[in-house]
């Protein structure tokens, strides 16, 4: 990582918390402590998932974008409270899908593994994805695996990098995991010819 | 339900009805538009926001609620399309697009000709239907002018009254002047793809857009924000109808919008002229609108929809259809792209207007010689963000990682962090030729929400020509992103055969009325008072984006209505 990029990244992180209390609402506020252990605060849940079906979707959404030091993953952005919230409101048709699909991958992990998801080490749980992906795992109907793991692939990507208003990329994780400045309304003549990353502002929300 | 009287309905307040609008009531006649979405403002548009915009697709129709089938033959079952890539609400596509505005070239407008004079008629595949326009470019070429000065674009002459301009298009026809506004400033992937197509020998500029780099007429310039393709512009300085025609429409008090209508038939008499509209309206009402005029200008599935809807005992196979022309040679773009990422350097390809920023034309229509090759016609090539949108939930989705790396996991997390900020796209947009059976009919079992049967696609762009032509795009487009500089060059996989970007055809227009639908002025050759207006009726589509000709053409019709139809309404010569 070049120095002024890393500069870029301290500097969109303090501008991030100086935003983030004004312009996330109210709930979002309750979601800054950091997770302590796997089923804490930090994924928040309940407008849709049950206490099961949540802890499996944080666990497979973590795999998808796991989180390492200094890159935020799926848990540090809160993708399962933004998947959450968006199942028992914009995607309400998609309950169903997410049930079955549930249902199905639990089918599968028993059978297979002999234990739900959420109990299988990272490297079982990443065979389980992979044949979701591929097409490969037995007990699935409707959704086939391939149109679950293609869904909560685009919903976890949605979780990191749509505005934080959503509930999802919480103090603007996925933005500045890839160096995303957001929703800036102008970009100068200067800023257009560096070519180095963009450094000027603070990361700016919704 | 409501009966009233007109002189002329449009259906569709996008890039040609706004037009018409604004033209035809200005010359004093009584318009009423019907348009199926809102009218919403520029302050509408202050959220800056990817996943409303680009990703839930707000200002675009409902795939749910307005469903378009697509089947790749006629054997197959119909299935509905996941996304539909137009305009919902009052300036149509304008509002949401990214503004690319091309005069097509001059050989566009006789591409069986130029075709047949270069190469013999054995180049032409059997089964397409390719012809000439019933119009030379140098016919429509003041109705360009007008439209690039009407509603403001910005770019840079390449062909001034015959004298070639480097750092314009050198390929263009010769325009009469110089465009309004100069060229909006070029990022960092426009100046790198700049100095890879002259060091391959090819002629790139700024792609000419509809948004304006300076003030111009008392709209505010670009900001280059980088929300463009996909959202409505913040400032209103993309020359959308919004800001253009229908606050010009609106001050000649002789314009009335009706938002939330959704017109199901077209009305006819035994005399076999049009007689008004019906319409159901927004609380679900059911309507007429008698007109001495019907313009239909919806996107294209929508014209042949009506005139199929609109059958009578005078024209049992669909109103103004005689030819039965009406529905067929249905094309699209298709996309080939190449991802280029970069180690030494940042290109932050999220600055400035979205979609095709940078270009060059050395491979589009019959601009190099096809003699050797296994096709016609060709692609214009671009620099964009991986979906012509530059946020990261578009890159997540839209740019697959190349080999080695997975779409999920620790690597692909790696990936996009460290490219996200460093990787272009080089795009062709191609040209596909028409074929007789690529089709716009009524499905058979899909209705829509007001219960009218959806429009059902037949199309499989992968055909040899179509194939080979992407193939050879292909190969051009991984030269030029290693040109550019680029640490690792990959291709996007191509989708499956249902259409890609900007539909034509379906009422085509032609100089014969037995093997076209409308006349050189979008006229019905069966029903001289309604005019179906649109990129339904390009004969053949080019490779450039269809808006700035949709526009010319309306300019066009207006002109003809104004100036002669309303002396004498029938049909014009």
């Amino acid at each position: 990582m070049s120095t002024t990029r890393r500069t870029f990244l301290v500097r969109a992180l303090v501008g991030a918390g100086a935003l983030a209390g004004v312009e996330q609402p109210p709930n979002a506020e309750a979601q800054n402590s950091l997770p302590t252990q796997p089923h804490s605060a930090g994924e928040r849940h309940g407008a849709f998932f049950n206490h099961d079906d949540a802890a499996t979707i944080a666990a497979f959404a973590e795999r998808l974008m796991p989180g390492a030091p200094g890159k935020p993953g799926a848990r540090d952005a809160g993708v399962l409270n933004y998947i959450d919230l968006a199942l028992s409101g914009a995607y309400a048709d998609l309950q169903d899908f997410y049930r079955r699909g549930l249902a199905q991958l639990d089918a599968y992990c028993r059978k297979t593994y002999h234990e739900p998801f959420v109990r299988l080490e990272a490297a079982r749980q990443d065979e389980v994805i992979t044949a979701l992906e591929a097409g490969n795992a037995t007990e699935f109907t409707w959704p086939t695996p391939q149109e679950f793991f293609n869904t909560v692939r685009t919903h976890t990507m949605e979780g990191m990098f749509a505005d934080p208003i959503y509930g999802g990329n919480k103090d603007f994780a996925g933005w500045r995991l890839v160096g995303f400045p957001g929703a800036q309304p102008i970009y100068t003549a200067t800023d257009m010819q560096n070519k180095q990353g963009f450094s000027r502002t603070p990361i700016v929300g919704l | 339900m409501a009966t009233e009287k007109t002189d002329v309905v449009i259906i569709g307040m996008g890039a040609a009805g706004g037009i018409l609008a604004a033209e035809l009531s200005k010359s004093g006649m009584k318009v009423i538009g019907l348009e199926r979405g809102p009218r919403l403002t520029t302050a509408d548009f202050s959220g800056q926001d990817e996943l409303r915009y680009f990703q839930r697709q707000e200002l675009r129709p409902n795939a749910k609620r307005q469903p378009v089938t697509w089947r790749p033959n006629a054997n197959a079952r119909a299935i509905p399309l996941p996304i539909l890539n137009y305009g919902n609400q009052a300036g149509g596509g304008t509002v949401h697009y990214g503004a690319v505005s091309w005069r097509f070239h001059d050989d566009d407008f006789r591409a069986r000709s130029q075709t047949m004079e270069r190469y013999g008629v054995s180049a032409i595949p059997k089964d397409s239907s390719l012809v000439d326009w019933p119009l030379t470019y140098a016919e429509l070429e003041p109705f360009y002018d007008r439209a690039e000065y009407e509603l403001g674009v910005s770019g840079k002459a390449g062909n001034l009254q015959g004298r070639k301009i480097d750092g314009g298009n050198v390929f263009e026809a010769p325009r009469r002047r110089e465009y309004p506004l100069p060229p909006l400033t070029a990022d960092q992937s426009g100046v790198i793809f700049e100095a890879g197509a002259r060091e391959l020998g090819y002629h790139p500029f700024s792609t000419p857009r509809a948004i304006i780099s300076q003030s111009y007429r008392g709209r505010q310039s670009c900001t280059y924000c980088g929300f463009c393709q996909a959202f409505g512009c913040h400032v209103g300085a993309k020359s959308s109808i919004l800001v253009t025609t229908l606050p010009e429409a609106d001050a000649t008090g002789n314009f009335k919008l009706l938002t939330g209508t959704m017109c199901y038939r077209v009305n006819s008499d035994n005399s076999g002229r049009v007689t008004g509209v019906s319409y159901y309206g927004p609380e679900g009402s059911n309507n007429t609108i008698e007109a001495e005029l019907v313009i239909l200008a919806p996107f294209i599935y929508d014209n042949t929809r009506l005139l199929l809807l609109s059958k009578t005992k005078k024209f049992p196979n669909g109103l103004a259809n005689s030819s039965g022309q009406v529905g067929k040679h249905l094309m699209a773009h298709i996309t080939p792209r190449v991802f280029a990422a970069f180690d030494d350097r940042f290109v932050n390809i999220y600055m400035g207007p979205s979609a095709q920023k940078h270009s060059l034309d050395d491979f589009n229509a019959d601009n190099f010689d096809h003699s050797s090759l296994p096709f016609i016609r060709g692609g214009q090539m671009s620099v964009s963000p991986a979906d012509l949108e530059a946020g990261p939930i578009g890159a997540a989705i839209s740019m697959n990682p190349p080999p080695g790396i997975p779409r999920w996991g620790a690597a692909y997390r790696d990936f996009l962090a460290k490219y996200f900020a460093r990787y272009a796209a080089v795009v062709a947009q191609t040209e596909n030729l028409p074929y007789a059976d690529q089709t716009i009919d009524l499905d058979p079992d899909v209705r829509d929400q007001w219960g009218l049967p959806a429009p059902r696609l037949t199309y499989d762009w992968r055909r040899p020509n179509e194939l080979a032509r992407i193939e050879f795009l292909f190969t051009k487009l991984e030269g030029l992103a290693a040109a550019m500089g680029a640490t690792r060059v990959w291709r996007a996989p191509m989708g499956p055969g249902s259409p890609g970007a900007h539909h034509e055809g379906g009422t085509r227009m032609g100089n014969n009325p037995k093997t076209s639908v409308v006349n050189r002025y979008s006229q019905s050759w069966d029903i001289p008072n309604l005019f179906i207006v649109g990129s339904s009726t390009f004969p053949t589509m080019s490779g450039f984006n269809p808006t700035l000709t949709i526009q010319a053409l309306a300019y066009m019709s207006a002109d003809a209505i104004v100036n002669r139809y309303k002396k004498n309404p029938g049909r014009l010569a």
